[in-house]
This record gives structure tokens, sequence and C-alpha cells, in this order.
């Protein structure tokens, strides 16, 4: 199955099916996500309003990482089977990481200010959620980088590779040192510690965003796609 | 008999690579001048000397990375452009090999006499001697990893033909976790007398950083000699 998509026409045949539905889905999930977020869930006892933001922040956070992770799995592919859609895709991925991860930077920035005092701390989570955004930029520079893109592709997936490193140290930065940012509320291996009238927008919010990261996804694969091809078309007509 | 032949071929790569160094020995004159002026730069820059006193370590190791990456890039130009690097691979050398003996070669020739340069830090900085100690050590233990680092660095941009800084901007954001460790061993040595786990971390970040260096180095190889 995967294999069979790994052709980039096929793959650019699918996407023009998938893309309105997966947009329309994140559009609807988003509206009412906004609707609970703003009526249908409490304030917070101790943070009151505030709160809010956390419906935005802790998915664009958990996007930054799961985005790095496609770009790392992708980066494999890329290196192992020499698979022109997984460039495809990590090319693709960095820029859309880039901004969930800025999302997730300015929005704790902005949440910081009334409940820390301030608006960003050296504190180990988000020391290296910064540090995973000058990945992203350092991803998204190789791949305009080099005038041959294969190279650009091969070079930004090994930068990529690297990069892994840098998850398990944002994942467990809060447990593994001291700090001010406080340890995940929802664990795969124990109950949830936040209120299921919270739980639910939150979860609403993370199934939108992640919608609207497909079809903006399934968008820039294709315009990557049309673009060699015009590259490929101009490249003939020279020759 | 095959495993000797192996060895003594690694060390004659060694051999060479601190050979050509010794040649253009004016890298060597450059980078230390490179690093006393940077270093002296900051000092001035700064009215009141106590600030730069608590800052030493810091003002060390960045004016130290930044000197190191400029250093590398000369360093692995030459031998890409005269096709030198192509022919090791040709001769059968593995590309981590080649990457070790660089290594080896930039540690022993720029790493240990910029050690050589440190008491001067001493008498700018106005630190203690236990203090410049601490920082000898320090930068014994971080310039392993930071010599493969600023290698690979040098690797992803040897294809450029403009554009050099993008190598500071990929590279760079590898080197948080080296700086919050080195310039946190002092603080931890006078406080805390934890020194030794701090140390033993720089030791561990080496032991990271070998195999990823050697793992995407030779990556990067086989791309640029296709």
């Amino acid at each position: 199955m995967i294999f069979n998509l790994a052709n980039p026409l096929r793959f650019q045949r699918l996407t023009e099916k998938i893309e309105p539905i997966t947009l329309n889905i994140a559009i609807i999930l988003l509206l009412v996500g906004l609707f609970f977020c703003f009526f249908g869930s409490p304030p917070d006892y101790l943070q009151g309003e505030t709160v809010r933001i956390m419906y935005i922040h802790v998915p664009c956070a958990w996007f930054s990482l799961m985005i790095y992770s496609i770009i790392a799995i992708c980066s494999i592919f890329s290196i192992v089977f020499k698979h022109t859609l997984a460039d495809l895709i990590s090319r693709s991925c960095a820029p859309i990481g880039a901004c969930f991860t800025l999302a997730t930077l300015l929005s704790g920035s902005i949440w910081g200010k009334p409940t820390w005092g301030t608006w960003w701390v050296w504190d180990a989570r988000l020391t290296s959620e910064l540090v995973l955004l000058v990945i992203y930029l350092g991803l998204i520079i190789i791949n305009n980088a080099y005038e041959d893109k294969s190279k650009a592709d091969r070079y930004s997936s090994i930068l990529a590779i690297i990069g892994i490193i840098n998850l398990p140290i944002i994942k467990w930065s809060v447990d593994w040192w001291s700090t001010l940012h406080q340890p995940a509320s929802i664990s795969k291996f124990s109950s949830p510690s936040i209120d299921p009238s919270m739980l639910l927008p939150l979860f609403i919010m993370t199934f939108s965003f992640f919608f609207f990261f497909i079809s903006i996804l399934l968008v820039r694969v294709r315009g990557e796609i049309i673009q060699r091809k015009i590259e490929v078309i101009r490249f003939n007509r020279m020759v | 008999m095959g495993k000797y032949k192996v060895k003594l071929d690694f060390f004659k790569l060694v051999k060479r690579e601190i050979r050509i160094m010794l040649k253009n020995f004016s890298i060597i004159y450059s980078f230390s001048t490179f690093f006393v002026i940077a270093s002296l730069i900051f000092v001035f820059s700064v009215n009141d000397i106590s600030y730069v006193k608590i800052f030493y370590k810091s003002i060390v190791w960045i004016v130290l990375i930044f000197s190191i990456m400029l250093v590398s890039e000369n360093f692995l130009n030459e031998d890409f452009n005269d096709g030198s690097l192509k022919e090791l691979q040709f001769l059968g050398f593995s590309e981590e090999s080649i990457m070790v003996s660089k290594s080896i070669a930039m540690w022993v020739m720029i790493m240990i006499p910029m050690l050589f340069l440190v008491p001067l830090v001493f008498v700018f900085f106005q630190i203690t001697l236990y203090e410049l100690i601490n920082l000898v050590i320090n930068l014994f233990l971080a310039t392993p990893s930071l010599t493969l680092i600023s290698i690979l660095s040098s690797l992803f941009s040897v294809q450029l033909k403009r554009n050099k800084i993008i190598q500071f901007v990929i590279i760079l954001p590898f080197f948080v976790p080296m700086i919050i460790f080195t310039t946190s061993t002092g603080t931890l040595f006078e406080s805390y007398n934890l020194n030794e786990n701090q140390f033993l971390i720089l030791i561990g970040i080496f032991f990271i950083t070998l195999p990823v260096c050697l793992m995407a180095g030779r990556l990067i190889m086989k791309e640029i000699n296709k």
C-alpha cells in the first residue's frame, strides 16, 4: 500500500480527492472546538480565563513534536529506500512544523506572562522547544540552499536524523530537570489530571489541528510535485 | 596481518592530516590570533571587569565555537577542491576513518595549542588559578566533541558555493547542550562539589557525539562524492 502510493503521480491524484474532505472536517471541528473552548468549558480555579490558551498551546506543542517525528521517519525512508515521496513529505512538513513550534512558543509566552509573571524563562522545556524551532529553520534553509534538490533532500534528511536527539529531551525535560513548566497532564499510563470538561475541547481542537495539518501537508506535497514536474519540463526544453 | 595493515593505514592518514596542518601553519596562527582578539573584544565591550569575571567561561566558549567553525571550513574545502577527499575514499579508506583522522589532527594541532593560550584568559579576565584549572579541564574534555561537530558542519557546507553562513545556522543548535554543561561545570565545582558528575557529562556528550557525527559524516561524504 505504502509502496504503491510512493509513486508521486498516484499520490497527487489521491491528494486531490482527500484534501477537500480533510479541510472541511478541520473547519467543522475547529468551529465546534472553539465553541467548547469559550462556552463549553469552565475557567480554571487558579488561572482563570487564561487557561483557554491551553486549547491552542497543547495541540500545537504535540504537533510540533509529531511533525518532527514524521520528518525523521521520512528521512530514514529517504536514506534507506530513496523514496522521492518521503523527500517531498519531509520537505513539505518542515515549514508547517516550524509554524506549529512558533505557535507553541508564542501561545506559551502569552500564557506565561499572567501566570508566571514573565514572557520567557530559560526553562529546560522552553529551551528545548526553541532549539526545535531552530532545527526546523535549519531544515528549511538547507532545503533552499542547494541548487540540486536531491542533494538538499539528502542533507536535510541527515540533519533531521541528527535532530531526533532533541525529541526525548523535549518530552522528558520536565521530568529530568526541575522546571517551571508543569509536567505532562495527559499520560498514556495514568488517568489524565485534567477535568473532562476541559479534556473534551482539548481533544476536539487536537483533532481539528490534525486534519488541518493533513490538508496543508497535502497541498504542499502537491505543490512540490507540480514544481518538480515544471523543473523537468524546463530541463527537457533546454536539452 | 590484515588488521595490522588497516591500523597502519589509519595512522598514516592521521600523519598525513597533521603534515598538511603543519604545512598550512597559517591556519593555526590565524585561529590563535582570532581566539585572543575576539576574547579581548569582549573585555573592551564591558566597562566593569567584574562582569567578565562572571561570564569568562561563556565568552571563551562562544569565541571558541566560532573560531573552530571558521577554521574547519578551510580544513575540508581544500581536500574537496583538490579531489583528495574522493581519492582517499577511492583508495579504500572508510568515511569514518577519514573523519576521525581529520578530527584527531584538528584536535592535536588546534585544540591542544589553544589550551596553552587559555592562561591569557587568566590574565585578561582576572580569574583565579582554581578557575583556570577548571576551565582547562573543561576545554580538554569538551573540545573533542566540538571538533567532531565542527567538521560535520563544514561537511554540510562544502558543496555550497555561496551563503556559507548556513553552516552556522544548521549546526549551532547542536552546541546548546555542550554550552549548557560546559558553562555550568565551574559553578557546581564551587558550590555543590558535584563537578565530577558534570565533567562526566562532558565525556558522555562525546560518546553520543562520536557515533552520531560519524554516521552523519559517512552519509554526507557519500553524497558529496556522487
